[in-house]
Parts: structure tokens; sequence; C-alpha cells
């Protein structure tokens, strides 16, 4: 098995307050682990950390990918070297249309990878068939990134970048939230479409729903910045279940 | 102000001879107005309508009178508007150039022409130039009434519609004070659109002295674009619009490049059911300083008017907006919009906003909007989270604001040169 990601006895602090006390996980190549726990418990942090947010800061602990530490690394490093974060809050960029965008990310990361940089009818060829993947109408793309844009729109869009950028490592912040069942099983089926045994996800959620159209190889329960338990898919049903209180009493 | 700084204006009144000899009501008229500037004081900003734009460093600047000079198509090129079929007049420090210049053949009733050619009775310029703004109320319109050696006559009449746009590209060459003018008549329903573009080479600071004055009688309408592209240039220009029923007027003020620019925009809605659109875009950097001034007079019923200004400040650069709506008494079913938006891009950048709404009547509709402030970090995390480093991030943020107000350009071609001059200042972005 081939180690993909490994994050060891992570602390991270935002704005002076350590909100992660201690995290190690291992994601190897081709896995699928989903990220559990309340509101508060870390989650998002965790996920910000991966992807270099400049908010949140490491404080002790280091986070490897493909066996070199990233936690110096600039958010777009990371990005070219294929760690992808799906936005829980999807970000609007009025003025610059989703297939400027798109092209403008796609090329900034072939470049630094020293791969020549898609042509504009590559392109348009790439993002149609993503797009029908994603069930994204063509209207959509010509319009502002996720301006007027509804929440099941957001969240779409965030998975047909995914599949545009073809990153190694995919960290899904809460992508199944807001949304209704019908948007939930075309990002479903849009990820499970993406699976591949190169490629990783890391998928965050408080619910266990998003759980029974993509499944995971691994579950943990993060409960106050700290792993609290670590399963296979049952764990999702057992919390499911009993809820989170059921593992606060037992930690 | 000194005595002695006035007098490098004054002087440039007092040394003015034209070109060849103009009929008398040019003469009573330059006259009148040299009277009326030596009466007026320059604006200090001691003046509530100058308070944020410093004339001094005009004042310090050593300016010669204007002059011909010879430049070639290929110094044009980079503010030249590809389009199939363009209509162009060229005036070099003021003076037309007639190799320069391409006026085809135009449908019946449309004139375009240089001024200077026209100062004969036949077009009824006595009547028309110099109708509206106002000499003795402005010095520097009266400057430039004074001092103008030539510029653009655009009219088209009754039900004439010239659809491709007529760019007037006025040329500095450097160190002089230039009075381009411009007179644009849309008569009954009559339809023209218009950019003019004030350009420079680089060389030495100049001073740009514009008056632009454009009439719309009932039902006409007129898509006008100012583009000022002169890095070397303190630019002064003045644009005095009147609408009369019905007609429709939009206006696209681009500030790309100056060194100093303010840029007046009266609009009399003097008609019932006129309407105007108003968008001006500043970018400015290092040192510049770039001023819009609005006045939007609402004197007759059920008018609108739509106000769409942003400035991008980098540098120490800083950007002014002052934009009045006034709604005379009477002027019932005044429909109002005014937005100013504006993006520091560094900390010694400095936007000043003034919105004013004065209004003397019930029943109208006014609101107003205002906004400054940086990039947002998020959007430019989510940005670099997808593999855009600092500098594209924050260049396609910038662009992407920038470009909200080149998008409202309904004229195609000028809309797509200006997406590309934009694109090429915030380079990089597409990798084209």
């Amino acid at each position: 098995m081939t180690k993909l990601l490994e994050i060891k006895d992570l602390h991270v602090a935002i704005d002076g307050t350590e909100i992660l006390h201690g995290i190690d996980l291992t994601i190897n190549a081709g896995e699928v682990h989903a990220i559990m726990g309340t509101n508060g418990s870390g989650k998002s942090t965790l996920t910000k950390a991966i992807a270099g947010h400049p908010d949140y800061t490491v404080t002790s602990g280091d986070i490897l990918f493909k066996g070199e530490s990233i936690i110096a690394a600039e958010p777009e490093d990371r990005a070219r070297a294929g760690i992808f974060l799906a936005f829980q809050y999807p970000v609007e960029i009025p003025g610059v249309s989703n297939m400027y965008f798109l092209r403008a990310a796609l090329n900034a990361q072939r470049k630094a990878r020293g791969e020549a940089e898609a042509s504009g009818a590559e392109f348009l060829a790439l993002i149609k068939e993503k797009a029908r993947l994603m069930d994204i109408d063509a209207g959509l793309l010509n319009r502002s990134v996720n301006e007027g844009f509804s929440g099941g729109e957001k969240k779409r869009n965030e998975i047909l970048q995914l599949a545009v950028l073809a990153p190694t490592l995919a960290v899904l912040d809460e992508t199944d939230s807001g949304l209704d069942i019908d948007a939930l099983k075309t990002v479903a089926t849009g990820v499970n479409s993406l699976r591949s045994p190169e490629r990783s996800f890391l998928l965050v959620t408080h619910y266990q729903r998003l759980l029974n159209h993509i499944q995971p190889d691994f579950v943990h329960v993060l409960l106050d910045g700290r792993i609290a338990k670590s399963g296979g898919k049952e764990l999702a049903l057992e919390l499911e279940d009993k809820g989170y209180a059921w593992l606060e009493q037992t930690v | 102000m000194t005595t002695q700084t006035l007098n490098s204006l004054q002087l440039a009144i007092d040394g003015f001879t034209p070109q060849s000899a103009e009929p008398a009501w040019l003469s009573e008229l330059r006259q009148d107005a040299a009277d009326s500037f030596a009466a007026l004081d320059v604006p200090t900003i001691r003046h509530e309508d100058w308070r944020y734009t410093n004339l001094k460093p005009l004042l310090a600047l050593k300016l010669a009178a204007a002059a011909p000079a010879k430049i070639t198509l290929g110094d044009l090129k980079p503010w030249l508007i590809e389009s199939a079929d363009e209509i162009r007049l060229v005036f070099v420090n003021g003076f037309f150039d007639s190799a320069l210049s391409r006026i085809p053949a135009l449908p019946a009733g449309v004139l375009i022409a240089p001024l200077s050619q026209l100062l004969g009775d036949d077009e009824g310029l006595p009547g028309k130039l110099a109708r509206y703004a106002d000499h003795h109320a402005q010095p520097f319109t009266a400057l430039n009434t004074a001092l103008f050696t030539d510029g653009a006559y655009i009219r088209a009449g009754q039900d004439a519609v010239l659809e491709t746009p007529v760019h007037v590209l006025y040329v500095s060459t450097g160190g002089q004070i230039n009075a381009p003018r411009t007179l644009v008549l849309a008569g009954e329903n009559a339809g023209l659109r218009l950019v003019e573009s004030f350009v420079g080479l680089a060389g030495e600071s100049r001073f740009v002295n514009a008056v632009s004055e454009v009439m719309l009688a009932s039902g006409a309408n007129v898509r006008h674009a100012k583009l000022l592209r002169d890095a070397a240039a303190t630019h002064i220009g003045w644009n005095e619009v009147r609408q009369d029923r019905n007609s429709n007027y939009t206006h696209h003020s681009i500030n790309l490049d100056a060194q100093l620019a303010r840029h007046d925009l009266n609009v009399m809605l003097a008609g019932e059911g006129a309407a105007c659109t108003l968008n001006g875009l500043v970018l400015g950097s290092d040192a510049q300083h770039m001023d819009n001034h609005l006045v939007v007079d609402h004197m007759r019923p059920r008018c609108t008017s739509n106000q769409l200004y942003r400035s991008v400040v980098d540098g120490r650069s800083h950007s002014v907006f002052s934009g009045k709506v006034i709604v005379r008494p009477g002027a019932a079913g005044t429909d109002a919009k005014q937005q100013n938006n504006n993006l520091l891009l560094s900390d010694d950048a400095r936007a000043e906003t003034k919105p004013q709404l004065e209004i003397y009547c019930d029943e109208v509709k006014c609101a107003h909007g205002a906004t400054s402030g940086q990039l947002d970090p998020d959007a430019v995390f989510f940005l670099r989270s997808r593999g855009l480093d600092t500098r594209q991030a924050r260049n396609l943020l910038t662009y992407a604001f920038a470009n909200d107000v080149i998008e409202q350009i309904k004229m195609d071609a000028v809309r797509r040169h200006l997406e590309e001059v934009m694109r090429q200042r915030f380079h990089g972005l597409l990798g084209e």
C-alpha cells in the first residue's frame, strides 16, 4: 500500500486558539476515508489545514503528502501537487466565468508541473465531458463562478472542478450539507465515478446519509479536536443509530 | 493660487492665435470665454467640488502652446479598435490629421467632420457649439472654449441611425496644452455610437483640457465611451449632455492611465421619459489621481438614471467619486440608481466616495450605495486552493471586479478591445 497522506500528531490553532489537539491519520492510495463529527469538533479545521489556509497554523506535528512534509507549502503548491479541497461554502466570484476560471486553474497547475497547457479546443472537450458527468448544463459554465447558483449547483460545481483538475487527494468538506436527495445522488455519482486505485478521498460529513451513496473504507469520528474512534463503514451506521452522545460517554 | 501659476494658463490664452481666420461669431465666443476665464479662479481644494483634487501639479507644469505634429498610423496601433468598417477621426495635439482619419460613405443625414471645416453657416454651429457647456461658470470650459484648435463634429439628423461606432482619437505628443472639443448632435429618433480616445505618446507631461457636448433630441439614442490612456497627461474633461423626451444616453468613462484626471459628467434629463446609463472604471497605479465628478439632473418626470462607477487603486494612487443626483420639483416618477465600488489593492492607495441626493419631489425612487474594501481573502484562498498563485488570484479577482463595468459596454468591438487591454494589464491569467 502506498501511503498518500500521513497526518502525525497534528495540532492546529486559529487566532492562537488550538482546535486540533493531536490528529493521527494515514490514507493510502485509492482509499476513501470519512471523518464524522459534530459542529465544532474540528472537521473543517482539519480540511483547511490540509489545504493550507493561511489562517490555520500548525503548531506541532506534521502532514506528509506522498512522503513529503507540506505544512510549509503554499496552498497553490499543495493544489499543484495533487490536493483538492471541495469547500463547504464555495466562494462566489462575480465577473469571472466558470469556464475562464477552470481553464486558468487547470493551466496554472499544468504549467507548474511542467505539462503542456490545455488549448481552447482541448479544454472545451474536457469540460463538456466532465459537465455531462456532473449533470451541469452549459449555461452554468458561462456564468460567473458560483454567482447566483443554488446550493446544489455550487456543490456540483465543486465536484466539476474536482473532475477537471483530477487531484490524487480530494478532501470534501461537508459537500452533502444543504443538498436535497437528487443533488446528493448526483454528487455521489460524480465522486464514485472519480474513484480509482491512485486517487484517495477524505469525506467530511456530519451525517451518515452521504455514506449511503459513497461507501467509505474507513470512518473516523472526531471529537473535540481528536479522533475518538476509527472503524469500518459500519461505524457510521452505529453512530447514526446511537448518536454522537454515545461516543462522548465512551471516551 | 499664486499669480505666477495662474498666469501660465492665462498666458496660453493671451498667446493664442487661430490657425486661420475665424468667423466673427467664433472670435466673439473665444473672447467671451477668455474674459470668463480671467474672472474665474482656478479651483483649489477649498472649493467643495475640488476638495480631493489638487491642481497644484498642473499649475506647476511648463506648457507650450498646441502645435501640430507628424505621427504615423503605427504610433496609433495600440489604441485602434479593430472593426470591420471603422470610422476614425484623428486629432494630433488638437489638430485634425486627415491622412490618419477615415471617413467612409455615411448614411443620409449623418455628418462627421472636423469642426474646423464647418465654421461657416451651413451647419449652424453658432447656435450649437457652446450652447450647454457653460464657460461662464466653469473655468476649464472657458479655457477650452478660448483655446480649442479643432475637434470632432458628429451629427445624425432625424431618424438617421449610424450603427458603426465613430472613433475619435485625440493624441497628445507632449509638453503642450491641448484643448480638444467634441460636439455630438443626435436628432429626433437618431442613433449614434461614439468612442473618444484620449491617448498620448510617451514624453513630457502635458495638459489636455477637453470639452464634449452631446445633445439628444427626443427619442435619440447615443452610446458614448471615453477612454483615457495617457500616462503623461493631466486630463481635465468636461462633458455636458442634454437629453430630450424619451432619449437614451449611455456613457462609459474608462480611465486606464493619467497622471491626474478629472472627468466631469453633467447630464440634464430635460425631457420626460429620458434615460441615461452612466458607467465608469478607474484603474489607478503609482501616484495617479483620478476623479469622477457627476451631476445628473432629473428636470422632468419619469426619467431614469443608472450609475455604476468602480475604481481599482494600487500603489499610492487616489480615486475620487462624487455623484450628485438632483430631482427637481415636478420630476415625479424619477428612478435614480447610483452604485460606487472601490477596490483598494495597497495600504497606501486611497478612494474617496461622495454620493449626494438632492430631492425636491415626492414619488421618486432613488437608491445609492457605496463600498470600499480589499480583495476578499476567502476568494483569494479559494483560487489558490485551485492552483493559482497569489498574484494570479489577486489579478483574476481584480480583473473580475473591473470587468463588471467593461461588460456593460454594448458596442461589441469596443468591449472586446477593452477586455483584451484588461487581460494584458492583469497578465498571466489564461496563458494565452
